[in-house]
């Protein structure tokens, strides 16, 4: 569904069938074929109509003899229609189409002759107002938005900050953003993806402050898509990435419009998709992904000390079961001899050699919180039960585990939790099998052949064409500052040394050689 | 001036990244046990040796930039063609490369053998091998920025080495260092026998052009850095070396530095040698990189040949090597003609290119005024 196909602009010209496909290209383009002709009332119910294949709710309202409307049930307000547009239409004595546009209360009329714009514009719910002897056919937009209400984000909660959430409504959204930023150089293009599903997309960034060379990338991986339907920005988000291939996101998603705003300030672009209540921004760090809105809003020592905690848990979290693997299958003389007293003991009734113990426990704790996310949330608790009395005592007093693994286990999974993006989090949880395994495998030595890929990957990959592991690696001073730690805001930089345009002076001579050209 | 084109801009790095390879570079496999080798020479001035050693390395390093800087952005491939003619330049060239690809191979296996002794002895040293090398080969297909991020990040997993060393400090006996200077000539052999340890920072001469053009200049000077760094670690471990195993019984052990670690104990973990073995493979890492990626620049400056295609035939090649060389006594022999060759190439070699280059760019100056 999502191949990435080449596309020829020449066949599309001649192909009429692909025409019928993709009208919006072509409302963009003006290379549009099929014009009206002066057509009687029925005709022009039978062309619509044969059009989009006759659906049941198809409506067509005759106002007076000269006038038809017809509209896509559901999709318009109802209110507006009756209300203001078919009381205007019937005192309306001379009904040509600009004297109608011109007494119409309505906010966005247009007048069209193209098949295909009426088409597009009939199925987005607008109404075609058909008037006899006249090509051309109005469009009155009066197509009604079914959206839910806004609401607090629930996967990125904070406790100090703005308690608004993006909804599904590409025009709330943008509404949400153009109430934090009021600039005028915030700029908003528009495309529209999807064959079938027609998605309006926005790039959003601030001119002066976002890399031009940046946001041309993204509009040029946004125009060449070819996708036959975009349902979430997740799936944007993975088609537009550097490198798919990796676990790690190259984006980040939110559903928070100020940490969206935030990152535009700091000369990021943000994509927002109809349809979808999360926000894309770009290009981000690796490290961003363990920052919270909330880092910002609190002091910076209390901002500094909560991300290197969250680091902390980052590392604790995956390493912990490995390094317990590891230790007790090869390298038990690295233990202490007041600690390998507990452990023996503990130990003692497992049958298991310790990878499987840790497998296996680790595979329990993964399926809770699997159960717990599907569940409802009043059934969510029973899981939290089961899972802490049942069997996590249970598999001790049984002899399947040890103690002390459990508490591992729990502590990693507890810390994996901080992690205040989910995407991120549930990677860091993945990441932990295959190292157990090489833990298991060759003890530490497979630990730190795992720690060096890792590493290796991370230096490998981009975001947007900046370097992931940026600003430690290539180190950046000026950013440091709001990195791994968050010092007082007058020590920050605004903007992010990725996000700059123009990092070495030869590309701004390259960039003014061509603004004179 | 064509290799001065090939290094992209994108690729180029910052000067002060010169002070993470140099260091990189240096501590490798030679720190685990060089203090046994420099003692049976130097006895108990072995100290003076690394000091010695050192400030050589200074003065190649600062030789080493002058002839690079005459030939700006020209690496020592580059250089050597230039200087030497085509032909004599190549074959120059190809001596490099084999000695680059010695280094790796000395690296490998010493680590190898050290993993085989204090961790793993039943694994088989192949399958590590592999292991090792196809990380190594990741890493290099990343390209060279890449590669210097690893020197970047494995340079703060060896910052918790001086704190730690503080332990064995307590039974050291300040004695053994007296009495200072017994033996000139023994102490000239220690400078002699330290090559093998100390070197790494002839890096510098492939990496060279990949420094941005702007900050060039500064590069000289993070390097001394670097070699500065290293040399704090180096002297410290040699001086509590000497103080904390008398005489004899430092002559009988082969990894002096995992020795002295055994000790290390702390509430939750003892025998940190066997995870700072482990931990070592992060260190090795940027050694076999580099000198991969400086035997690649060095095939690629006497015939074309892609990365990809190089780095799997260079990576045979070392598997293969694996099986010849197995036992401790070959792995020492081995040992020694590197640290041979090794002084030649690193110590007495950029003296004899500054020297030729000096005169050749003197001999252009004459002839390009004549005409």
């Amino acid at each position: 569904m999502f191949n990435k196909k080449k596309k020829n602009n020449k066949e599309q010209i001649t192909n009429e069938q692909t025409e019928m496909q993709e009208p919006t290209k072509h409302y963009s383009k003006n290379e549009l074929k099929q014009t009206l002709e002066i057509l009687s009332k029925e005709e022009f119910i039978n062309l619509i109509k044969e059009k989009i294949n006759s659906p049941s709710d198809f409506i067509i309202k005759n106002v007076t003899d000269e006038i038809t409307i017809v509209y896509i049930d559901n999709l318009i307000e109802v209110k507006s229609l009756t209300d203001l547009t078919i009381p205007t239409l019937q005192n309306i004595s001379d009904p040509t189409p600009q004297t109608i546009k011109e007494k119409l209360p309505l906010a966005q009329i247009d007048i069209s002759n193209k098949l295909d714009i009426l088409i597009y514009e009939l199925l987005e719910g607008a109404a075609l107002i058909h008037t006899k002897e006249n090509a051309e056919i109005i469009i009155a937009k009066i197509s009604s938005y079914q959206s839910r209400g806004l609401s607090a984000p629930e996967n990125e909660s904070q406790v100090i900050g703005s308690q608004v959430g993006f909804n599904e409504s590409l025009a709330t959204n943008i509404s949400l953003i153009r109430r934090f930023v009021t600039s005028p150089n915030l700029c908003n293009e528009k495309f529209e993806v999807g064959e079938d599903t027609i998605t309006s997309i926005s790039l959003i960034y601030i001119k002066g402050v976002a890399s031009e060379e940046q946001v041309n990338t993204i509009r040029q991986r946004i125009e060449s898509l070819d996708v036959s339907g975009l349902i979430d920005s997740a799936i944007l988000a993975e088609l537009i990435d550097d490198s798919s291939k990796t676990v790690f996101p190259q984006m980040l998603l939110t559903e928070r419009p100020d940490r969206f705003c935030d990152g535009l300030l700091s000369g990021k672009i943000g994509i927002m998709m109809n349809g979808s209540s999360m926000g894309i921004v770009t290009p981000v760090a690796f490290i961003e992904f363990f920052h919270s809105k909330e880092d910002q809003n609190l002091r910076w020592q209390i901002g500094t000390m909560l991300r290197l905690l969250r680091l902390f848990a980052m590392i604790f979290s995956i390493f912990l079961t490995p390094i317990y693997v590891a230790a007790l299958t090869y390298h038990y003389e690295i233990i202490s001899q007041t600690l390998i007293v507990p452990l023996s003991e503990s130990r003692a009734i497992v049958p298991f050699p310790p990878i499987l113990e840790a497998l296996l426990l680790e595979l329990i704790i993964e399926l809770l919180r699997e159960a717990g996310s599907r569940l409802p949330t009043k059934v969510g608790q029973t899981v939290g039960i089961v899972g802490g009395i049942v069997i996590g005592t249970a598999a001790v007093e049984a002899g399947i585990t040890s103690n002390i693994l459990i508490i591992f286990v729990a502590l990693s999974a507890l810390a994996s939790f901080t992690t205040p993006n989910y995407v991120m989090a549930n990677i860091i949880r993945f990441l932990r099998f295959p190292i157990i395994i090489l833990a298991g495998i060759w003890g530490f030595l497979g630990i730190m052949l795992a720690v060096c890929f890792l590493l290796i990957h991370l230096l490998r990959l981009t975001s947007l064409g900046a370097p992931y592991l940026a600003p430690l690696y290539p180190t950046r001073l000026k950013d440091l500052p709001n990195s791994l730690i968050r010092l007082p805001l007058s020590i920050i930089s605004r903007q992010a040394v990725n996000t700059r345009k123009g990092d070495e002076e030869s590309t701004k001579q390259k960039d003014s050689k061509k603004v004179s050209e | 001036m064509k290799q001065a084109t090939q290094s992209k801009q994108y690729e180029k790095i910052n000067a002060f990244l010169i002070f993470f390879v140099i260091v990189s570079c240096q501590i490798g496999v030679g720190i685990h046990g060089f203090q046994r080798v420099i003692y049976e020479e130097a006895k108990q001035d072995a100290w003076i040796s690394v000091v010695l050693s050192f400030i050589l390395a200074h003065i190649v390093v600062f030789i080493m930039f002058k002839t690079l800087e005459k030939f700006d952005g020209l690496d020592i491939y580059g250089i050597q063609k230039e200087v030497f003619g085509k032909i004599l330049g190549k074959f120059l060239n190809l001596l490099y490369v084999i000695y680059c690809t010695f280094a790796f191979f000395a690296v490998l296996k010493n680590y190898i053998e050290v993993v085989n002794t204090w961790v793993f002895p039943y694994v088989n040293a192949r399958f590590i091998a592999i292991a090792i090398l196809l990380i190594v080969i990741y890493a290099v297909t990343g390209g060279l920025r890449v590669i210097v991020g690893i020197s970047f990040f494995s340079f703060f997993f060896l910052l918790w080495i001086p704190p730690v060393l503080i332990f064995p400090l307590y039974y050291s006996n300040p004695n053994f260092l007296l009495p200072i200077m017994e033996d000139w000539a023994g102490i000239l052999r220690g400078v002699y026998l330290m090559s093998f340890t100390i070197v790494g920072f002839e890096i510098l001469n492939i990496i060279y052009p990949y420094i941005k053009e702007k900050e060039r200049k500064n590069a000289n000077k993070y390097a001394q850095i670097g070699l500065l760094a290293t040399f704090f670690l180096y002297i410290t471990i040699m001086l509590i070396t000497i103080m904390y195993f008398s005489g004899p019984q430092l002559e009988r052990v082969i990894w002096a530095t995992l020795t002295i670690f055994n000790i290390i104990e702390f509430p939750f973990v003892e025998r940190i040698e066997i995870i700072t073995i482990c931990l070592w493979l992060l260190i090795v890492l940027p050694n076999l990189c580099l000198y991969l990626w400086a035997a690649y620049r060095g095939v690629s400056s006497i015939f074309k040949i892609e990365l990809k295609k190089f780095i799997w035939i260079f990576a045979s090649i070392i598997f293969i090597f694996t099986f010849i060389i197995r036992s401790r006594t070959e792995i020492n022999t081995m040992n020694n003609y590197f640290g041979q060759i090794s002084f030649y190439v690193v110590f007495v070699y950029p003296f004899l290119l500054y020297l030729f280059a000096s005169i050749k760019k003197r001999r252009r100056k004459g002839t390009g005024d004549s005409s």
